[in-house]
């Protein structure tokens, strides 16, 4: 490996050893070279931006600590920080809770109707962080609740049996939207493993339980784990559903607490200030998951190719697939039928009544040119994004994966930082760093297609990495042999053998640039409007029909997306035997 | 004859219409100057917004351009606390982007005239203003161009009109537990406002009476809406404006104004010292304090500024709402420590 210490030489064949390492340079070193850049460019230098306002005064710009003594010198401010990592814990709990066994099902196993709910789970993905809260608000609000008042109307109770404005549901309703990312990473892993091992255990005598917990899952933990510290960074930093829920429920949350920082008297520098340490919570959770791979492999296909063949579940497979029901009922079925209620009535006060059921409000929304031009401008710019995350977060992985630079830790951490930075926060950064000159972005698709590319670059990141891990080299070493390039390699084997990964990866990305807001709402130009900006207009001023007809067709345009994504790409490779 | 009567009519019609439009239009003679200067300036400004919405400020700026054609208005709606983290980091870095800032938090305009920043203007259509809303800064570089209104909302599907709140101390009875909720002043400028109003009026008992009643209290002015529809709150301190839109579409809310006194809040517009377009931005602002564009205010059932047009159906105009604010300096005084009162009494 090029990081073995070389050993002494002489004059001459230091210069000879120097001539035939740049005979032997590739081509494919400029490309290294070049994606470790666009991070640096990227990530580093909003990042940069905000460390140094974090570290002025808010007047005069001169060098201070105090802001730093503001943000963590108050108890209050502290303890919210405690409380967004407890949340932050439960959320990422539950949603490997309910991510992992259906992964196993729709990987592994003949459970029925794996596309619908592969498709309902991407749909609960894109469903907006607010517009999931208020859903959960109608069904559980502690006074109008459905399940409440269907629960006193059946036990004659006083009281509902379940209230919204508490930390437990804060967190399930939280994990219902967060738990795809840990499925994705996890079922495409699992796509990935050959039956051979399970078999082998099998063999010899080992039970399916035991070979799920001792074989399947070890294999694809760093996944699993990858997935797990998505979902812990995304709710650190999430804003939406605490400010629906927690609030009410009167939790401090560390994301409420900064908002205070823009409201009278404004003191932006302090926000960030108390956002910028957050960036160790990155570096402690990816010290966490080496203590935990270790020095184990994973990896799981190798050049002889490999298949898999599904677990016949027998009866069992309707418990899973009951199960697999149940998570997406809870998170899409269930909080659309009460939306359903705003979306196709005319005022949704009213409640159901024929004359009140309308189509009006999709028509509104698809009608009005500038409502169009809002969503296709979604839709292209995360489409974009989610292409340049995936391909700088695969070459990065890479590099690092197969050391072939040195600093590859940093390069990871630059991967990972910008999830846990608060969106609004971190929107003042790129706002900085990418709208003024000299890079002078400003009101160009390119800002928010780079804003969403480098927000969501630790998703595509943790997700590359993870399926790297999973293959063995000597795959590309085969092609090295055959004298083929590295690039050729990665375009060659690696892409076509993780291509159904990849598709996950650019969905992860798409997915939450859609819904994206809080760093939006400062890239966005008078012609580059998107539709979480419009959200945010159509909630602010009361039209909660529209918004729900909105969520609506979200939702519908996502499920065709993914099922499209899914046919195109075409069958599973390794599905041949079965 | 009757060829002169069928051609005649339609003629006379189209002739009154050409009239007409003008009138409606008219400029005076500060704003023909305005325009002409205008026009050499390139013809586009870009107006950051903390206001209204974005479809509503796209129509204004429609109206702009159809009353002085050739001129026109960029707008980039987000909230009050982006807007102006955009016009602090354009200024950083040098070039005012935007001509026009609006904003709902007047302590914004107040650091941007302390720092020099803005370009004196005053309106001459300021004269048609309500009288509340006239001269809101002193010294004339900040203009109203919105005004926030905490009245009385409720829902009139599970509230009768008389058993309804009629003044704020209403809102403590003890007929209202779990059913009252509103927005947090740590949150929204315009509940900060009313949250010091409160308290000047009713002391600090008022929120501690509230509290017992436990409140649902979320963010906005505007949350209510939401809580009032679903029915899981009946009662709320909220903003007509949002209750009238609802209302226009069927939704059971309905408005009392306070008795002794509803509160409101000046979102005030100002010109950036660095615009490259000062003659439209002036142009602009004379818009924004002429009768054109109250009237969008009203048709989008917001208040309008000035008497001379008439308020949305169902609401009052400001004086008849017996309207009252709190001025900046008592603002910047006591919301600080009113904020935090809120959170030792409401724990947030």
């Amino acid at each position: 490996m090029s990081t073995a210490p070389s050993p002494p030489v002489q004059g001459a064949a230091l210069r000879q050893g120097r001539l035939g390492r740049l005979r032997r340079f590739e081509p494919a070193t400029l490309i290294w070279l070049l994606a470790a850049a666009a991070l640096l460019f990227l990530v580093a230098t909003p990042l940069v931006r905000l460390l140094i306002s974090s570290l002025q005064t808010t007047d005069s710009g001169t060098f201070t600590l105090g802001n730093y003594a503001s943000a963590y010198g108050r108890l209050r401010n502290l303890e919210a920080l405690g409380n967004s990592l407890l949340y932050a814990l439960e959320v990422t709990i539950m949603s490997a809770a309910m991510a992992v066994p259906i992964a196993w099902g729709v990987s592994r196993t003949d459970m029925p109707a794996k596309g619908l709910i592969r498709a309902l789970i991407l749909g609960a993905f894109i469903t907006p962080p607010y517009l999931g809260a208020i859903g959960w608000i109608l069904l559980a609000g502690p006074n109008a609740g459905w399940l409440n008042r269907i629960f006193m109307a059946v036990t004659g109770s006083h009281t509902g049996f379940i209230d919204v404005y508490s930390f437990g549901v804060l967190s399930l309703v939280t994990a219902l939207y967060a738990f795809p990312y840990i499925f994705v990473f996890t079922s495409d892993a699992l796509d990935r493993v050959s039956s051979e091992m399970e078999e082998a255990a099998n063999i010899l005598g080992a039970g399916s339980f035991y070979t799920i917990f001792r074989i399947t899952l070890p294999l694809v933990t760093p996944a699993i784990l990858g997935g797990a510290i998505v979902v812990f960074l995304d709710t650190v930093a999430l804003f939406g559903t605490p400010a629906v829920i927690a609030l009410p429920a009167r939790i401090r949350i560390m994301t409420l607490e900064l908002w205070q920082y823009f409201e009278f008297p404004v003191r932006a520098e302090v926000a960030a200030a108390y956002a910028i340490p957050l960036i160790g919570i990155t570096l402690a959770l990816f010290w966490a998951q080496r203590a935990i791979l270790g020095r184990k492999s994973y990896v799981a296909l190798t050049g002889k190719g490999g298949s898999r063949t599904l677990t016949p579940l027998g009866r069992w497979r309707w418990l899973v697939l009951g199960y697999a029901l149940l998570v997406v009922s809870l998170a899409v079925i269930f909080p659309y039928a009460a939306l359903a209620k705003a979306a196709f009535s005319k005022a949704w006060g009213l409640g159901f009544t024929l004359g009140n059921i309308t189509l009006d409000n999709f028509e509104r929304l698809l009608s009005e040119e500038g409502a169009r031009d809002t969503i296709v401008h979604s839709f292209t710019y995360s489409a974009a994004a989610g292409c340049v995350a995936v391909a700088l977060a695969l070459l990065v992985a890479y590099v690092v994966n197969r050391r072939l630079m040195p600093g590859g830790n940093l390069l990871t951490l630059l991967c990972m930082a910008p999830l846990v930075i608060p969106g609004i926060v971190l929107g003042i950064g790129f706002y900085a760093a990418f709208a003024a000159p000299p890079v002078a972005l400003y009101g160009t698709a390119a800002i928010l297609i780079l804003g969403y590319s480098t927000r969501f670059l630790p998703i595509a990141y943790v997700n590359c990495a993870a399926s790297l891990q999973s293959l063995n080299p000597e795959m590309e070493e085969a092609v090295r042999i055959l004298g083929g390039s590295r690039l050729r390699a990665i375009s060659r084997v690696i892409v076509p053998v993780l291509k159904k990964s990849l598709l996950g990866t650019w969905l992860l990305v798409f997915i939450p640039a859609t819904r994206e807001l809080s760093t939006a709402i400062f890239l966005v130009g008078a012609k580059t409007r998107v539709i979480s900006v419009m959200m945010l207009d159509l909630s602010e001023n009361g039209s909660f029909e529209i918004l729900a007809a909105l969520g609506f067709f979200l939702l519908g345009a996502t499920i065709l997306i993914v099922l499209l994504g899914y046919k195109i790409i075409g069958r599973d490779f390794m599905l041949r035997r079965s | 004859m009757k060829a002169i009567l069928r051609w005649g009519a339609p003629l006379l019609m189209t002739v009154g219409l050409l009239a007409a439009v003008p009138a409606a239009m008219a400029q005076t003679d500060h704003e023909k100057q305005l325009y002409e200067a205008a026009k050499k300036e390139g013809g586009q400004i870009t107006w950051y917004s903390g206001v209204l919405n974005q479809q509503i400020c796209d129509d204004v700026g429609k109206a702009f351009s159809a009353k002085y054609p050739g001129l026109s208005v960029h707008t980039i709606k987000t909230t009050s606390q982006v807007a102006f983290q955009r016009l602090l980091q354009d200024l950083k870095a040098g070039d005012a982007l935007s001509d026009i800032f609006t904003t709902t938090d007047e302590s914004h305009m107040a650091y941007l005239v302390s720092k020099d920043l803005l370009l004196h203007y005053v309106p001459e259509n300021e004269k048609g203003f309500s009288k509340v809303l006239r001269g809101i800064d002193p010294k004339g570089y900040y203009h109203v161009s919105w005004v926030g209104i905490v009245a009385l909302i409720y829902n009139k599907n599970k509230v009768s009109a008389a058993d309804a709140p009629k003044d704020w101390p209403d809102l403590t009875n003890a007929k209202w537990k779990n059913q009252i909720g509103f927005g947090s002043p740590n949150y929204s400028g315009l509940i900060g406002v009313w949250s010091v109003g409160m308290e000047q009026r009713y002391k600090w008992d008022f929120f501690e009476k509230l509290n017992k009643l436990n409140p649902l209290i979320g963010r906005s002015v505007d949350d209510p809406i939401t809580t009032l529809n679903s029915g899981e709150r009946m009662v709320a301190p909220g903003n007509p404006a949002s209750a009238f839109r609802s209302a226009a579409r069927g939704n059971p809310l309905a408005v009392n104004y306070p008795t002794s006194g509803t509160l409101f809040d000046p979102s005030p517009s100002a010109i950036l010292k660095g615009s490259h377009h000062p003659n439209t931005a002036k142009l602009f602002m004379e818009f924004l304090a002429g009768p054109e564009y109250s009237k969008i205010l009203a048709k989008n059932f917001e208040q309008p500024l000035r008497d001379d047009v008439p308020p949305p159906p169902g609401a009052k105009s400001l004086s008849d709402m017996k309207a009252f604010t709190v001025k900046l300096p008592d603002i910047e005084k006591e919301l600080p420590k009113v904020k935090e009162k809120w959170r030792d009494t409401f724990g947030m």
